[in-house]
This record gives C-alpha cells, sequence and structure tokens, in this order.
C-alpha cells in the first residue's frame, strides 16, 4: 500500500472502523464484538499514558473498576437512567484520577507502575471486602437499567451501537488530543520531561491532566462493561489483569491510536478463541511477549506504517 | 541592568559547587563564561535557569529575584536555555520541535517557523522530518532559532560550538554575531577565537569560583591569559 493510499484511508479511518467492527458483530457475536469495542476504549485510555506519555501503568484495572462499580451503584441506589450511570462513572473515573494524580504523577518509572498497582490492590479488596455490603463483595453486583424513549440497553443490538459510536467518539477525541501541542507536550515528557520544563512548560499540571483523562475514558470504559454485562464482580478490578491492556498496547504498538485499536482486537482474539485450541494459552502470551521485547518492539502497527513507507511519527 | 548575580553559593548535596558568584549582564550585552572542565561553568548557567536553587544569594532580572524560582517559570520572564548536548526532541518533527516552544509563549506558529528559517534558512526543507534525523550542527541551529521564540531577553547558551565541524562553526559564530545587541546572552565557551571575536565582557571561571572579569575595552585577545584558565 503507497503512503498516498493509507493517508487518503486515514481521512476516513472513522467510517472504516464502524464498518470493521459491524462485519466483526456478524461474524462474532454482537455481546463479544461489544467486549472487543469495550476494551479498544480501555486500551486507548491506557495508551494515552504508557504510548504517548511513556508512564507503564500495572493498577490501570483500578479505575476501569471504578466506573463499573459507579456505575451499577448508580443504577442502584440513584435512577435506573443509564446515561445517569455512565455520567456517574465518568465522574468517578474522573475523581480518582483527580485525587490519585496528583501523589502518582510525581513518580516515573517501576515506581509510577508499581504505586498504580498498590492503588489497585488497595481498590480491590475494599471492593472485595470493605465495601462489599455495598458492592456484594465477591458474589458483585447486578445492575438493570430503565428504558430511555426508544433506547433500550437490554437489547444487545442497542448496546454494540452505543458502544461503537462511544468507540469513534473516544478515537475522534483522541486524535484531536494527540495531534495538538497537548499530545505533542505528552511525547516530549516520554522523552525527557526536563526539557519541556525549559520550554515554558509545567509539566506536573500536564502529566496530572493527561492521567486523569486517561482515569476517566478507563471508567467510561467500564460502566460500558455494565452496559453489556449487567452485573459487575471484583474481576473487574483484579490486579493480574492489568496485564492484558498492556499486552494489547504491546502487540498493537504503543504511542498510536491505530496500534491501540490494532491491539485491542488482536488481544481480544487471541484471549477468546486461542484457548479452544490451547489449553495453557497463556504461555503463548508469553511468548509473543519475548518476541515483541526482542524483535517487534514498534508493534504490529508500528510495522504496517514502516512496511507503507511511512515515518511513524505521521501514522498517529 | 537586565541581570545582576550576587554572591551565590550552589550546592550539590554536601559538595559546593559554586563559591561566591558574581555576574553582571547588560541589556544586549554578550557575556561570556570560560574556565576549564568541572570550574562550574554549567551549574552557574543551570542555576541562572532555574534549574538548580542556590544555597544564598541573589539572582535578579530586571530587579526581580529569580533565585529558586522554576525553570518553566523564567520562561515567561524572558529567559531561555539552550542546552550543551544539542538534544532535540528526536521523536518530534522539525516543525513540531518548533510549535512545541511557540505554543507557551502564543507566538504564531508561522512566526515561530520565520524565526528559526532566518537564521538557518536550509531547515523549512525538513520541517516534515523527524528531528532525530538531522545532524549534530543542524540540530544546534534549530536550537538556537526556536530559543528566539517567544522574544527571550536572556538566551543562556552552553557551548554552542562543542562538537561541530568547522563550516558550522562559524555559522553558528555568525548566527550569535547575528543576536549581538538583539537580546543578551551569557555563553560558556571554549572557543577562544568566538570569544576574542564577539565578547562584550568575559568572566573566567576556576574551581566554582570567578577568577577574573575582563571588559572588551580590556582587549580580551592581546591580554593573552584568558588561556590560563583553559
Amino acid at each position: 500500500m503507497n503512503p498516498a493510499r493509507l493517508k487518503a484511508l486515514r481521512r476516513f479511518d472513522l467510517p472504516i472502523l464502524a464498518v470493521g467492527f459491524v462485519v466483526l458483530g456478524y461474524l462474532l457475536t454482537i455481546q463479544r464484538t461489544t467486549d472487543f469495542i469495550i476494551f479498544c476504549i480501555f486500551v486507548l485510555a491506557y495508551d494515552l499514558l504508557y504510548g504517548y506519555m511513556g508512564r507503564l501503568s500495572f493498577g490501570h484495572m483500578l479505575y476501569l473498576g471504578t466506573g463499573a462499580y459507579a456505575a451499577a451503584l448508580s443504577a442502584e441506589h440513584l435512577s435506573g437512567n443509564p446515561f445517569l450511570a455512565i455520567f456517574v462513572a465518568i465522574l468517578a473515573g474522573a475523581a480518582i484520577g483527580a485525587a490519585l494524580g496528583p501523589i502518582i504523577v510525581r513518580t516515573t518509572g517501576a515506581c509510577f507502575a508499581l504505586i498504580n498497582l498498590a492503588f489497585n490492590q488497595m481498590g480491590y479488596f475494599l471492593a472485595l471486602i470493605a465495601f462489599a455490603r455495598w458492592t456484594g463483595g465477591e458474589d458483585g453486583m447486578s445492575a438493570f437499567f430503565d428504558k430511555v424513549g426508544p433506547i433500550d440497553f437490554s437489547k444487545r443490538g442497542v448496546v454494540f451501537v452505543f458502544s461503537l459510536l462511544c468507540l469513534l467518539a473516544v478515537v475522534f477525541l483522541m486524535k484531536r488530543l494527540t495531534n495538538s501541542p497537548f499530545g505533542i507536550l505528552l511525547r516530549t515528557i516520554k522523552e525527557n520531561e526536563t526539557r519541556s520544563r525549559f520550554l515554558g512548560y509545567n509539566t506536573f499540571l500536564y502529566k496530572l491532566i493527561a492521567f486523569v483523562i486517561s482515569t476517566t475514558i478507563a471508567s467510561f470504559a467500564g460502566a460500558l462493561s455494565i452496559l453489556n454485562y449487567t452485573y459487575v464482580t471484583p474481576s473487574f478490578i483484579d490486579t493480574s489483569r492489568n496485564v492484558e491492556v498492556i499486552f494489547a498496547s504491546l502487540i498493537g504498538g504503543a504511542g498510536s491510536i491505530y496500534g491501540a485499536l490494532v491491539g485491542g482486537i488482536a488481544y481480544m482474539t487471541i484471549s477468546n478463541y486461542l484457548p479452544n485450541y490451547i489449553q495453557r494459552w497463556e504461555m503463548f502470551l508469553g511468548v509473543v511477549l519475548l518476541i515483541l521485547v526482542f524483535w517487534f518492539r514498534e508493534g504490529i502497527w508500528g510495522y504496517v506504517s514502516r512496511f507503507a513507507g511511512e515515518a511513524r511519527g505521521q501514522a498517529r | 541592568m537586565l541581570l545582576s548575580v550576587e554572591n551565590i553559593n550552589v550546592s550539590y548535596g554536601s559538595a559546593r559547587v559554586l563559591s561566591g558568584i558574581s555576574l553582571n549582564v547588560n541589556q544586549g550585552e554578550m557575556v561570556f563564561v570560560v574556565g576549564r572542565n568541572g570550574a562550574g561553568k554549567t551549574t552557574l548557567l543551570k542555576t541562572i535557569a532555574g534549574f538548580l536553587e542556590p544555597d544564598n544569594g541573589t539572582i535578579r532580572l530586571n530587579g526581580d529575584d529569580i533565585a529558586g524560582v522554576p525553570a518553566e517559570q523564567l520562561v515567561f520572564k524572558g529567559i531561555r536555555y539552550v542546552f550543551q548536548d544539542k538534544r532535540v526532541f528526536t521523536q518530534l518533527t522539525v516543525r513540531e520541535n518548533i510549535q512545541l516552544a511557540a505554543f507557551p509563549s502564543r507566538e504564531p506558529l508561522d512566526e515561530a517557523i520565520g524565526k528559526v528559517t532566518n537564521i538557518y534558512p536550509k531547515i523549512s526543507q525538513f520541517l516534515d522530518s523527524k528531528a532525530g534525523g538531522l545532524s549534530g550542527g543542524q540540530r544546534q541551529l534549530l536550537l538556537l532559532g526556536r530559543a528566539l521564540i517567544g522574544n527571550p531577553k536572556l538566551l543562556l547558551i552552553d557551548e554552542p560550538t562543542e562538537g561541530l565541524a568547522a563550516g558550522i562553526i562559524e555559522e553558528v559564530f555568525q548566527i550569535l554575531e547575528m543576536m549581538k545587541g538583539q537580546l543578551s546572552l551569557v555563553i560558556v565557551e571554549q572557543n577562544l577565537a568566538a570569544v576574542s571575536r564577539l565578547a562584550d565582557r568575559v568572566y573566567a571561571m576556576k574551581e566554582g569560583t570567578i577568577a577574573a572579569e575582563l571588559h572588551k575595552s580590556d582587549d580580551i585577545e592581546k591580554h593573552g591569559f584568558l588561556e590560563q584558565y583553559l
């Protein structure tokens, strides 16, 4: 594929993405495809921190789980309105990001990864034990949503279309964000934060904003999961599941919106279908990780871009 | 007087690196700081630029005490710092490198690009290329041009000709000559030809102190004693 054709395709990326997921919906099941879509939103949230800002987090499930529990608690205690539940989840994601961010974004490297893990672990036990009275503990809790006009989220097709629209909106926003001076600055923070400060940027503030955006989008994905499954358990906040989003980001190619989407779809395909053929399929993921780390650090999208003859920066 | 540094001491932990440093820079003046490796020249620039906080003493810019003010705030007071290692943001395009400097000062991108191309016209060919692909000389010229974005009052440049080819060094000299009088500069430089050609004032540093101060009227080149500090 020549660069001009790839550029033209990129102009129509949102319609192509929509058609792609509709086709996938026909090939797989609607619910499973919705799951793919929601996971892609989660990977996009994660990639803003890891791919763009260069901060590897081992605790992003906390923010997904926060959104899921917030939406379920809203349905249980406030109203059955699904849009209110999503709004509450978004607020909860932003609030937890704003509360933990000032502590977390001061750190880098292993400290950043582990402090996220520590908060994730705390969140897990809060949901499992301390707040079990409200969260249902190990059993989790169900969430049922009212019909709003013609929109009935008990129908899988409606959840699918709504989730797809949400993904398209998130991709659009992320494209605007990452191509703005803010997005450029995040990439410089990844490369050399000190230099960014000498250009007049209060990097702490920008890192905090990026962190809050990331936790908010992750919580949004959590709320959509509740619409799709109508229940939430502590597995939504389980620290061991952080590896899923890290793998997806690496497989697709970190620091690229298309990479996050490709990684999300690739990981979900592997984790959904490989267990049918290989009993200990996680071992396969380990091998994939080794290959990625040693030979394919740019991930699938990075290599597609390179083979298409484009600089990776233009592919973002 | 634009910049006045009075009796500052700077330490890295318990080790004192600068002792009793005083230095003045007038409006439009080009001041050079010379000295051997380890004399404290870069530390002095980093302290003025807000990267290090002095233990005591004052640093005044236009009369305002700026000692200990963070680097990102000093940018808005008109101070720019060009690092010694000629590092640009390699993963960004040249245009994005310029855009990043233009954004905090709200300078239109076209004007910002114009400032860079004014001192290095060939850069317009590389605007959409990754800055990581530029040579050392091209990177230095980009950094010098980028430092002019936002109309700074004081430019701090650390060893601008170090490691560059002779042709590029001459180009850097010409750019510095062009800047002379338009803004104030404090330049750390080991190249005595540049110092004698461009300096209005020279401070020679030795072991963390100012060992000598020479003015243009002192005929810097003829004295010949700067060599003892290099």
